[in-house]
C-alpha cells in the first residue's frame, strides 16, 4: 500500500512518495521520507521489503557520492539509472536479493533535460514521461495517460499530481498519511509544500 | 469474463484418468467423480449473405490415441424424419463427444416437438435462445462442449451463433471452436472480417483506409474452410482424417465430405 | 392472468423428477426456469470448482477467466453506461465483439462482468420477472425492486459458483435516474458511479478526476467513452469496442459500438494524450 509517483515536465521532474511507514496493521511513522538524493540533481524514491529499501538506497547513495568525490563530476541521471539497474540485477542473482522498487528522477546538468526512470525489484528499467509503483499504478496511470503532456510547466505538473493523490485518497482503502513531494530542477532538489488535509469524498 | 472455453494449442493432449481432480477429504471418502474427457477435433462456421457453412473434422481422440477416423461433429437439427433430409438448422459440437451427442439429441427432440406443436419449423433465433437455456440448465454440471449453431435467419441471411459450455452466446460472422481454434480463428479474422487489411497506397500511417467488408461468395468461403482445416491438420495432432461440411442455402442443406491427411 | 402468473412462478430448487425432464420437451412453457441439473456428488460446488476454476485447478477443462471493464454513472441528464467488448479465457481472446450491455427491457439496462452465461441468463430472467411485475401491478417496476430481485436470486445461489458483477441502470418517474451494483456475493449498492471488472481502477481514475453531477449529455458521453479507452489501454484483459448507452426517462439510447484502435490514435494525435506511447524505440 506504499505509493510512489513520478511526473516529468518541460524543465522539472516531480517525485512523490506516501508518508506512512507501515508494519503489518500498524502505522509506525506518519512523516516518513522514502527518498534519497544521489547527487545535486538526482533523486531516488523507493518502496518494497522493509529493511531492504533503506539499505539498498543508502548503498546507492554512498556510491553515487563516492563517484562525485573521486571524479569531481556528478553522474547524469541516465548513468545513475543504469548503475542502479546493474546493482539490482547482480543482487537479484545473489543468495539474498534486494526486494526494492524504485523511481529515479532527475535533470541532466548538461542538457538540462528532465528524466524519470522506473525500476522494479526484478531490475527492469524503463525511461518514462510519468510512472508509478504499487497500487498507485492502477489508479493513476489512466489519469496521467489523459492529462500529461511532455511540455507542461511546474504548476500544471502539481495540478496533475493533485488529481492523482486525490484519486488515491478517494479509492484506496488504507490511509497512506499524505504525500511527501520533491521537485528536481536544474537548480537542484527541493521539497514542495504539499497540503493534503482536505478530505476527498467518493461521488 | 468468459465466453468460450477452448483448448488453447499449448494445453496439449490429456488423458482422462490423469485429469482426475483430487477432492478435499471429508469424514467419508467419496470416490472421485470425473465424467469428462476431451475428444479433440475442431469445428468452424462461416456465414455469408444467403448461405452459411458449418464444418468439422471427423477425428476422435483420447490423449495420443485415435479412437476413430470417422465420428462427425456436425449434425442436422429438427427435420421431420430420422434422415433429417428437410432440416434447416445445423449444430456442431466439439469437446467431450458423449456430452456433445447428448446435447444434439436433446436439441433435436426439442426442435422436432416445436414443429409438431406450432406447425412450423423453429427459427434460428428461437433455436439459439433455446440452446442457451439448455446449456445453462446444466450450469452446475456442465456439458463439456463448445457448440455452434447455424442456419438462415428470417431475412434469409446466413446466421452463426457460438456458445460457451454454460450457454453464453453471441451471433457472429464466423467462429472456430475446439482444439485448433487458436490456429484457425486468427486466419478467419484476416480472411473473413479483413482484420488488419488496408488498401495499399490509400494513405500514410494511421490514415490508411481499411479494406471494405464485402460479403464473400460461397465458393470463396468453401475454399477458406478447406484451407483452414488443411492448415490445422498440419500443426495440430488432434485434427485430421476427414472434413464433414454442411452448406446451408435456401434450397436446404448440402452435405459434403472431404478427406484430410490421416497421419 | 392468474393462471399465467401461476404457471410461470415456481419455487426455487424445485425437486427434479425423471418424468419432468421428459416433460420439458413437450411443454412450450418457460425455458427460463430455476431447475438445474446437479452432479451426483456430496459437494456439487467443490466439484464444479475443480472442473471450472482455473485458479484452483490450472488444467481444468472449462476455463472461466475474469477480465472486463464496465462503468455506469448518474448525472443531471440520466445515466451513462459504457463497456469494453473483450472476452478472454486465460490468455486466449475468445471474442472482441461481446455485447456487455444487456437490454433487460426498453428502460432498464444491465452490464456484464464475470461469467458471461451467468449474466446473460439471470438478466434475461430478470427481464421476465420485470414483465410479470408489469402485468401484475399495471405499472413499471422500480430499479430498486428489479435490482433486489436479482440480488436475492444470486444470494440464494451463494457458494454454488455463480460469478457476476453487474450494474442495473434505469430511469423511472418515482426514482429518477437510479443505479445499482449487484454482485454474486450478494452485495447490492445504490450509488452515483460504479466501475466493475479488471480494468475498473483505470476507469475510476479518469472518471473521478472530471466527474460532476452537472455534466452535459455530450460531456458525459465523452467521459464515459474516454474512461473505457483508458482501461483498454492499461488493462490487457479489456479491449475491442466501446459500447456506449445513455439511459433517459423515455428509455435508453444506444450511442454506438466503436472500435478502440482508431479512437486511441485519434485521441493521441489530436489531443496529445498518451504521451508514453512514442515512435522512438528507447
Amino acid at each position: 500500500m506504499e505509493v510512489l509517483l513520478g511526473i516529468t515536465g518541460k524543465d522539472f521532474t516531480l517525485i512523490a512518495a506516501s508518508k506512512a511507514a507501515m508494519r503489518g496493521a500498524t502505522v509506525l511513522k506518519a512523516a516518513d521520507d522514502k527518498t534519497r538524493s544521489l547527487n545535486k540533481h538526482t533523486l531516488m524514491a523507493f518502496s518494497g521489503e522493509a529493511g531492504d529499501t533503506i539499505q539498498f538506497a543508502e548503498y546507492i547513495q554512498a556510491n553515487a557520492q563516492l563517484y562525485s568525490m573521486r571524479n569531481s563530476i556528478d553522474l547524469s541521471p541516465s548513468a545513475l539509472a543504469n548503475f542502479v539497474r546493474g546493482e539490482l540485477a547482480s543482487s537479484l542473482r545473489s543468495r539474498k536479493p534486494y526486494n526494492v522498487n524504485l523511481l529515479l528522477g532527475g535533470v541532466d546538468p548538461v542538457t538540462l533535460k528532465p528524466s524519470l526512470y522506473w525500476l522494479d525489484y526484478l531490475a527492469s528499467l524503463a525511461p518514462l514521461p510519468y510512472a508509478a509503483h504499487g497500487y498507485a499504478q492502477y489508479y493513476c496511470l489512466s489519469i496521467l495517460d489523459k492529462h500529461h503532456h511532455p511540455d507542461i510547466d511546474y504548476e500544471q505538473g502539481l495540478k496533475i499530481l493533485r488529481m492523482c493523490t486525490d484519486e488515491l485518497k478517494r479509492r484506496l482503502p488504507i490511509d497512506f498519511k499524505g504525500m511527501l513531494v520533491k521537485v528536481i530542477t536544474k537548480d537542484g532538489i527541493k521539497e514542495v509544500e504539499y497540503f493534503d488535509e482536505k478530505p476527498v469524498a467518493c461521488p | 469474463m468468459t465466453m468460450f472455453s477452448q483448448n488453447p494449442l499449448m494445453n496439449g493432449p490429456n488423458y482422462s484418468f490423469s485429469q482426475t481432480p483430487t477432492m478435499a477429504s471429508g469424514a467419508n471418502k467419496e470416490h472421485s467423480f470425473y465424467p469428462y474427457t476431451d475428444n479433440g477435433g475442431s469445428t468452424l462456421a462461416i456465414s455469408g449473405n444467403d448461405f452459411m457453412i458449418m464444418a468439422g473434422d471427423t477425428r476422435s481422440t483420447s490423449g495420443y490415441n485415435i479412437n476413430t477416423r470417422y465420428s462427425p461433429k456436425v449434425f442436422k437439427i429438427g427435420g421431420t424424419t430420422s434422415s433429417q433430409d428437410d432440416a434447416t438448422l445445423v449444430l456442431s459440437v466439439v469437446g467431450f463427444a458423449a456430452d456433445g451427442h447428448a446435447l444434439k439429441e436433446k436439441l433435436d427432440a426439442i426442435v422436432k416437438m416445436y414443429r409438431y406443436q406450432h406447425g412450423k419449423p423453429m427459427s434460428v433465433k428461437a433455436c439459439a435462445q433455446r440452446l442457451s437455456t439448455i446449456l445453462y440448465g446444466k450450469r452446475f454440471f456442465p456439458y463439456y462442449v463448445t457448440a455452434i449453431l447455424g442456419g438462415l435467419d428470417e431475412d434469409g441471411k446466413g446466421a452463426v451463433y457460438s456458445y460457451d459450455p454454460v450457454g453464453s452466446y453471441e451471433r457472429e460472422q464466423c467462429r472456430a471452436a475446439g482444439a485448433a481454434a487458436s490456429l484457425i480463428m486468427p486466419f478467419l479474422d484476416n480472411q473473413v472480417n479483413f482484420k488488419n487489411q488496408y488498401i495499399p497506397g490509400s494513405g500514410e500511417g494511421h490514415a490508411l483506409v481499411e479494406r471494405a467488408k464485402d460479403p464473400l461468395p460461397l465458393v470463396v468461403v468453401e475454399a477458406l474452410v478447406k484451407d483452414a482445416f488443411d492448415s490445422a491438420v498440419e500443426r495440430h495432432i488432434e485434427v485430421g482424417d476427414g472434413l464433414s461440411m454442411m452448406l446451408i442455402t435456401k434450397n436446404g442443406i448440402e452435405e459434403k465430405f472431404l478427406p484430410l491427411k490421416k497421419d | 392472468m392468474d393462471t399465467l402468473v401461476a404457471s410461470y412462478g415456481r419455487p426455487m430448487f424445485e425437486k427434479e423428477h425423471v418424468e419432468e425432464d421428459q416433460l420439458e420437451l413437450y411443454q412450450p412453457g418457460p425455458s427460463l426456469s430455476l431447475k438445474f441439473a446437479m452432479p451426483p456428488v456430496a459437494q456439487p460446488s467443490a466439484w464444479l470448482r475443480a472442473a471450472t476454476d482455473d485458479h484452483a485447478n490450472p488444467n481444468c477443462p472449462i476455463k472461466i477467466a475474469h477480465g472486463t471493464t464496465t462503468l455506469a454513472f448518474r448525472f443531471q441528464g440520466g445515466i451513462i453506461v459504457a463497456t469494453d467488448s473483450r472476452a478472454t479465457a486465460g490468455n486466449w481472446i475468445a471474442s472482441q465483439t461481446v455485447k456487455k450491455v444487456i437490454e433487460i427491457n426498453s428502460c432498464l439496462l444491465g452490464t456484464m462482468a464475470g461469467g458471461a452465461a451467468d449474466c446473460q441468463y439471470w438478466l434475461a430472467y430478470l427481464g421476465m420477472q420485470c414483465r410479470l411485475h408489469e402485468l401484475r401491478h399495471k405499472r413499471r417496476i422500480s430499479v430498486a425492486a428489479a435490482s433486489k430481485i436479482l440480488a436475492n436470486l444470486v444470494y440464494s445461489y451463494k457458494g454454488m459458483g455463480l460469478s457476476m458483477g453487474t450494474m442495473c441502470a434505469g430511469v423511472t418517474p418515482s426514482e429518477g435516474p437510479a443505479l445499482y451494483y449487484i454482485d454474486s456475493d450478494g452485495t447490492r449498492l445504490a450509488g452515483n458511479m460504479f466501475c466493475v471488472g479488471s480494468g475498473q481502477t483505470f476507469a475510476y481514475g479518469v472518471l473521478d478526476a472530471e466527474y460532476k453531477y452537472d455534466l452535459s449529455v455530450d460531456e458525459a458521453l465523452a467521459l464515459g467513452s474516454r474512461s473505457i479507452l483508458a482501461a483498454t489501454h492499461r488493462d490487457a484483459y479489456s479491449g475491442g469496442f466501446i459500447n456506449l448507452y445513455h439511459v433517459k426517462e423515455e428509455g435508453w439510447v444506444k450511442h454506438g459500438f466503436n472500435d478502440t484502435n482508431p479512437i486511441f490514435w485519434k485521441t493521441k494525435l489530436e489531443k496529445g494524450e498518451f504521451s508514453n506511447v512514442t515512435s522512438e524505440l528507447v
